[in-house]
């Protein structure tokens, strides 16, 4: 059978059918494709201006990590940060975008996840000649996710996790005195969000989820500039880029409801390839409605540490006092906050989180001159 | 109780002042039947509730107090229960007309209307039901794989099948089993839709439980349609003229046994000796996403037994975002702006766009030293085009292809793939606007002399 040529070009032998399009392409017109198409969603959202400091997000996925080896070193980090990053270095260089770039990894404290990919962060920052910062758990909340599971056990670890990296990262971000963060979340990632807050019922961050960019009251922006890229389209960047990858699950992600959202995503996808981006432009075609937008309880800063909440304490105080008194499992929910409340007073002496914004400066890594 | 409390504040045609309103339709009623368990029950409900008891009459053998004293006024004139009969869609599947039938024998009050699905490809159903006159049959052009091409350029040939044939060609070119299922659950409800209006029907009633209501919301969102996530709750429909303006006695659409689930009608039907029909089950192996949604909401029911209920109560909360730009052609539902422009945005799938030009120069010498940009066809006239008139969902439907390949079990009939009458009778752009709509349109910017 005769090569197929290139859809695209229409002159190179096509050697791979895009996961997004169901077209048949060469691998050249594939990284001009993805590239531009990156390009173009962060223009056409106007996420940043020349001068910008930006934080690449190191991290942030939802226990699943996808480690990359480049050709002659291992750099352990989030497959879509990593591609995040060196994509976001090309279109910097390419249209000028007049951005000074940052990577920002968390470091969550998961003996045998975290602590080896930390150290290839670090020289990660080489090959992309970026400063590098490290923010760890243990460091901000005086806790790491091994203390924590060895505490409240692996149910509900995930909400632990969840709200204190992305805290971490503002925090992170805030030392780093950015003014924009993007993150890895790609377009199956915001499609299974989507799917997720529609059947929890979570109004609030349906509203929100497929936004490219959010920003709190007192917080630095968020951005995602991978929004309309498939998973398996960052992962084939990553491939032909020359990238061996491999992926390796967190040892304390047993969060079963977002694993069946993402076990049905997978489903639709294979029934139809599109499913994902149809599921990204039913989000965005719909809104909350008026009323029950006024019903949501209002923005207002937390009055232990300064950060965003709509309660009195901010999630991550409110979980973290759960740790403090022994009480972890039961401060999940707001009934059971309430219930550790009736228990008696915050004690005194208890360890909080550093008010936001007064954090002290922490030492930024800075790539070697060799 | 949750049956009324559904169906009765939207019975009249406005609110009104008073805090139990008589009820009074504008029009007559019609129920959609599909011989599953909601509508078999909605049946029996619809029937107890408001046409079976018979008003008292005096020695005469009339009503007492005549017919139009209120006591003896029947909240809809009349009812009709409308059903579609799928088997032409499908070789091999049995006819079911006659089993309905016999159901619906069981309640004289209502007229049986049965209708075939391959109506949606037949003229005269057509005009009998919009009483145009008789239009030529439109057809899509069919790309080199059978499947209709991107573009959807409306083919210059007639095609002249008969409706059965036009239906098999019509499903048969579409890229997935997703698309064929979509496609059948859209013919049958605008079939149903046009009946309903075309016999003086102010409500038409579905016998979606909060069961299949939540698998139906969570289906539509995954195949695009966010959308018309309001209409897939609860809709006011009208037919739609040739110049985009909507004809007058909106039909309410009404899915009253949408707060009750699967279970309780199952049970509500065992007690009550409801007779289901049932569906075939040959129809149940094409469903593609919506029968993947159906298997995942009832399997997680088991472990989380709120998700039925969350899906619905979160939908509720949910409007779109931007007023409509018009009715799609073919599942005729509100359409949004602006859906070409974002596909083209999200995904490149051709460099002769002028918005490239920039960019290309970005690509590898080697590959644009032999980039050709008018190799890709050059775009139809817009009138040729039906693309600019689907909604996000229907374009999707047509175009979107499988990474599989499409598993095809209807040999191809014609060389274009034809549309259903509704589609053809305002078929994009292509039909003749009559002189006076014309001059109503442009009438404010006209001069008397």
């Amino acid at each position: 059978m005769a090569p197929t040529s290139c859809s695209l070009c229409r002159d190179a032998k096509a050697i791979l059918k895009r996961p997004k399009t169901g077209q048949q392409i060469c691998k050249d017109c594939f990284f001009f494709v993805f590239e531009t198409e990156v390009h173009h969603t962060i223009t056409e959202a106007e996420l940043f201006k020349s001068g910008d400091r930006v934080a690449i997000g190191a991290s942030g996925g939802k226990g699943k990590t996808t480690a990359v080896i480049w050709p002659d070193m291992l750099i352990v980090l989030m497959a879509d940060s990593t591609v995040l990053a060196y994509v976001m270095k090309t279109l910097n260089d390419r249209y000028n975008y007049g951005l000074e770039l940052f990577l920002l990894s968390i470091d969550e404290g998961i003996t045998g996840y975290r602590d080896d990919s930390l150290e290839t962060v670090k020289r990660n920052q080489q090959q992309y000649d970026m400063p590098l910062k490290i923010l760890s758990y243990d460091e901000l909340y005086g806790w790491t996710m091994d203390a924590i599971v060895e505490q409240i056990g692996k149910k509900n670890n995930c909400t632990f996790c969840g709200v204190f990296r992305r805290q971490a990262l503002d925090r992170g971000a805030n030392s780093l005195n950015v003014d924009h963060i993007v993150t890895g979340h790609n377009a199956d990632d915001i499609a299974e969000t989507v799917l997720m807050n529609i059947m929890r019922g979570d109004i609030a961050r349906l509203g929100r989820c497929t936004l490219i960019c959010t920003q709190g009251e007192d917080t630095i922006k968020r951005s995602k500039p991978f929004k309309y890229a498939y998973e398996k389209e960052i992962v084939m960047y990553a491939y032909f880029k020359k990238l061996d990858y491999f992926s390796t699950e967190c040892i304390y992600s047993p969060d079963a409801y977002r694993g069946h959202a993402r076990t049905f995503l997978k489903d639709l996808e294979a029934a139809r390839p599109s499913a994902i981006i149809d599921i990204i432009h039913s989000g965005e075609a719909f809104e909350v409605k008026e009323e029950i937008k006024a019903a949501q309880k209002a923005q207002q800063t937390c009055k232990r540490c300064g950060y965003m909440s709509s309660n009195d304490l901010c999630k991550a105080c409110t979980l973290l006092e759960g740790l403090e008194r022994g009480m972890a499992s039961s401060v999940i929910t707001d009934r059971a906050r309430k219930k550790m409340d009736a228990m008696g007073p915050t004690p005194e002496n208890l360890r909080t989180i550093p008010l936001f914004r007064s954090t002290p400066t922490i030492t930024v890594e800075m790539p070697s001159q060799s | 109780m949750k049956f009324r409390k559904a169906l009765e504040p939207s019975v009249n045609a406005s609110a009104g002042t008073s805090k139990r309103p008589r009820l009074k339709a504008s029009g007559n009623l019609c129920l959609g039947f599909s011989g599953g368990l909601g509508s078999s029950i909605l049946l029996d409900i619809v029937h107890n509730t408001y046409f079976s008891s018979r008003p008292p009459l005096d020695d005469s053998g009339k009503p007492r107090g005549g017919t139009n004293h209120p006591r003896n006024a029947s909240v809809w004139p009349s009812c009709s229960v409308c059903y579609v009969e799928v088997c032409g869609a499908f070789a091999g599947m049995r006819d079911q007309t006659e089993d309905i039938r016999s159901v619906i024998q069981r309640y004289p009050s209502f007229d049986f209307v049965p209708l075939r699905i391959e109506d949606a490809f037949d003229d005269s159903w057509w005009t009998m039901v919009s009483g145009s006159s008789s239009i030529p049959q439109i057809s899509l052009e069919l790309g080199k794989e059978g499947l209709i091409a991107d573009g959807l350029y409306v083919a210059s040939r007639v095609t002249g099948l008969t409706p059965v044939e036009a239906l098999r060609s019509y499903l048969s070119s579409l890229p997935t089993q997703t698309a064929i299922s979509s496609a059948v659950q859209n013919l049958t409800r605008v079939l149903i839709l046009y009946t309903a209006y075309s016999r003086g029907s102010s409500h038409l009633l579905f016998g979606t439980s909060l069961t299949s209501l939540s698998i139906s919301l969570l289906s539509s969102i995954s195949q695009g349609g966010g959308y018309a996530i309001h209409e897939e709750l609860q809709e006011e429909w009208a037919p739609v003229t040739a110049t985009g303006s909507r004809l007058s006695g909106a039909l309410r659409v009404v899915r009253p046994l949408g707060d009750v689930t699967a279970k309780e009608c199952a049970v509500y039907a065992w007690w009550s000796d409801i007779a289901v029909v049932g569906r075939d089950k040959q129809r149940r192996a094409i469903l593609g996403i919506a029968g993947l949604t159906k298997d995942f909401v009832v399997g997680l029911e088991k472990d989380y037994p709120s998700t039925v209920s969350t899906i619905a109560r979160t939908c509720e909360k949910l409007e779109p975002k931007d007023a409509p730009s018009g009715q799609c052609r073919l599942c005729q539902r509100p359409m949004q702006s602006g859906i070409q422009e974002w596909k083209g945005r999200i995904s490149i799938r051709s460099f002769s766009d002028d918005k490239l030009a920039a960019d290309l120069t970005h690509l590898p010498s080697s590959s644009r030293d032999s980039l050709d940009t008018n190799s890709t066809p050059s775009e139809l006239p817009p009138s040729l085009a039906l693309t600019n008139f689907l909604c996000y969902s229907c374009h999707t439907t047509l175009t979107s292809r499988s990474s599989r390949g499409l598993k095809r079990s209807v040999p191809d009939v014609s060389s274009a793939a034809p549309l259903p009458t509704w589609v053809a009778d305002r078929g994009g752009g292509l039909n003749k606007v009559p002189e006076e709509e014309m001059h109503d349109i442009v009438a404010e910017f006209l001069i008397d002399n």
